[in-house]
């Protein structure tokens, strides 16, 4: 039963990834392309997040405030989610709006010169 | 880590996936993006990821979101059939999904088990984080000290990344000529809000509130799920609102294209500022212990603290800038001013 | 306590299926919205509600700040919801979408 569940997490990320993949590939529209591209980067993030993620752990912040003695106390890292794959995915995260507003900027001005989003009327105008 | 709530949230993510690349309007295609990424969020929360929930909750659900519908308000909201060539294309896009799925696969059996506390990911350098971060800095919220002190560089870097993506839309779509190849229709508009009086008042109402929140993330993100660019982004949001529900005309009043490029190269200036003012002062690039002389009465270990929040300040004020100048661009597809 | 705490999640959650039950049933756009915006800032005010309670279980200063930051967060759905489904309910007056009106009964 473990070994299935742990299995299962696995390939719904390798299945949300190659959703993302089919729709940069096979997709028409050049929007739908750029949503595939976000579900791929999605998809890879919740991958390496899920690597940082620990049975029976809390937040990556340590416990203070009343009550609270972390600072005396020994700090079990069993208590605590791997912090360093969520760093990497902060910054994959808004790198990847940045590559999203530059996309939707070119889908634009593409539209505005060749007005369609379609690839093979586009590919036909370039003819 | 409850695993019922982990697959059902899984299945339903999968769904709104095929959902989103399935439907034939790009309006609603738009919309479910905006769902899968709120799902996305909840999966990363109930994961113990609280700082990249955050961080997808403003940047993807929030921002993406408004981006995907301005660049469909701008172009069109019809998905057309190929003509020719369509079973090919599928076929090929298939094939290619199905193969690397496979090799995926089978590199999926070697991987450790899951959400298990001794996977090798868990036990090289993260327990040195995790044990030395309050000795070291004094900050309690592991994930800002690692990205704002022990990788400072990559922050920096990521926050110059967010500049050139900003000053690339500007550079794709700005338009000043009165005649250009792109060809927009004449006369042009730029999209006049609807004046309803119950979205103006009630949105003028919060926006204040907004403000002081996206303040208060940026400051309190030593110690709760917050920092920089979470921050930054709901300053932006709060911006975009405004510009919504008033007049995109009098956003560009209110930050003009000169001041959102000004304000994002102030926000790198800090954190580059910063780094070289600990270079001034004797020790290493980036290595906040030495600001200790010059401010006063902090040690070493609550200097790190101050240096963080400072750069935090810093990244915020970048990622707002160019949050709202991606926004205006794409909104008023580069012409700022109506032509007649 | 746990008994309330139970009974407002509960009722939350009846609440959010109707409104999910009336998104998928109702035959017209404005039927629907209605039922959607309503179901929805209500389900959300009784759950936040539920939250409250919950972590009234240690009783101290920090949980009295984490209530009055929820309870923050309900105001704002408050004002918040009922706004976009005006925005939303408003396009689609402007869009010219019409009401559904009764088919005329057939006289025999």
């Amino acid at each position: 039963m473990q070994s299935i569940i742990s299995d299962y997490n696995y390939w719904i990320y390798i299945l949300l990834m190659m959703i993302g993949l089919y729709a940069m590939l096979a997709k028409n529209n050049l929007v739908k392309k750029v949503i595939g591209m976000s579900i791929f980067q999605t998809a890879i993030i919740v991958f390496y997040v899920s690597i940082g993620a620990k049975k029976h752990a809390s937040i990556p912040i340590i416990a203070h405030g009343p009550g609270h003695d972390a600072v005396e106390a020994a700090i079990d890292i069993t208590h605590y989610a791997n912090p360093l794959p969520h760093v990497l995915m902060l910054t994959a995260i808004v790198v990847s709006v940045g590559t999203l507003g530059v996309a939707l900027a070119i889908c634009l001005g593409i539209y505005r010169r060749y007005h369609s989003l379609e690839e093979d009327e586009i590919q036909e105008k370039l003819q | 880590m409850i695993w019922q709530l982990d697959l059902s949230i899984l299945s339903l993510i999968v769904v709104c996936a095929f959902a989103t690349i399935m439907v034939k309007d790009l309006l609603s295609a738009a919309i479910i993006f905006g769902a899968y990424s709120f799902l996305m969020c909840l999966l990363w929360t109930e994961m113990g990821a609280v700082d990249v929930a955050f961080t997808e909750a403003s940047v993807g659900a929030g921002v993406s979101t408004v981006l995907f519908i301005a660049a469909v308000h701008q172009t069109t909201r019809r998905v057309g059939f190929r003509k020719s060539g369509r079973g090919l294309s599928k076929a090929i896009g298939l094939m290619a999904a199905l193969l690397t799925g496979l090799v995926l696969l089978i590199a999926e059996m070697d991987f450790p088990d899951f959400a298990s506390p001794f996977s090798p990911a868990s036990l090289h350098l993260s327990p040195y984080y995790i044990t030395q971060t309050l000795h070291d800095t004094n900050v309690p919220n592991i994930v800002t000290s690692v990205l704002a002190d022990y990788r400072g560089f990559d922050t920096m870097f990521e926050t110059a990344v967010i500049f050139t993506a900003g000053l690339a839309v500007i550079a794709i779509l700005r338009r000043y000529k009165k005649d250009d190849r792109c060809e927009l229709p004449a006369p042009y508009i730029i999209s006049e809000g609807y004046p309803d009086t119950i979205i103006r008042f009630v949105a003028r109402q919060l926006v204040p509130f907004i403000q002081l929140f996206a303040l208060y993330v940026v400051a309190h993100g030593h110690h709760s799920p917050g920092g920089g660019f979470q921050g930054g982004v709901i300053i932006g949001a709060s911006f975009i609102l405004l510009a919504i529900s008033y007049d995109t005309k009098m956003i560009i009043g209110l930050m003009s294209e000169r001041s959102n490029i000004l304000l994002g190269n102030i926000g790198v200036l800090i954190y580059a500022g910063i780094g070289f003012l600990c270079l001034l002062l004797g020790a290493n690039f980036l290595d906040y212990s030495v600001l200790s002389k010059i401010l006063p009465a902090t040690d070493k270990v609550m200097a790190r603290s101050h240096g963080m929040l400072g750069i935090e300040i810093g990244v915020a004020i970048a990622v707002m800038a160019i949050v709202i100048s991606i926004y205006i661009n794409i909104i008023s597809c580069g012409k700022y001013k109506n032509e007649e | 306590m746990d008994i309330i705490i139970v009974l407002l999640s509960v009722s939350g959650l009846i609440f959010f299926f109707a409104t999910t039950v009336g998104l998928l049933r109702f035959p017209d756009f404005y039927s629907r919205m209605h039922a959607a915006g309503k179901g929805d800032t209500l389900s959300s005010l009784i759950m936040l509600m539920a939250l409250v309670l919950y972590n009234f279980h240690e009783f101290n200063l920090a949980s009295l700040l984490v209530a009055a930051k929820i309870l923050l967060i309900g105001v704002f759905i408050f004002m918040a919801s009922p706004t976009a489904t005006h925005a939303i309910i408003d396009a689609g007056y402007e869009s010219d979408i019409q009401p559904w009106t009764k088919e005329p009964e057939e006289e025999s």
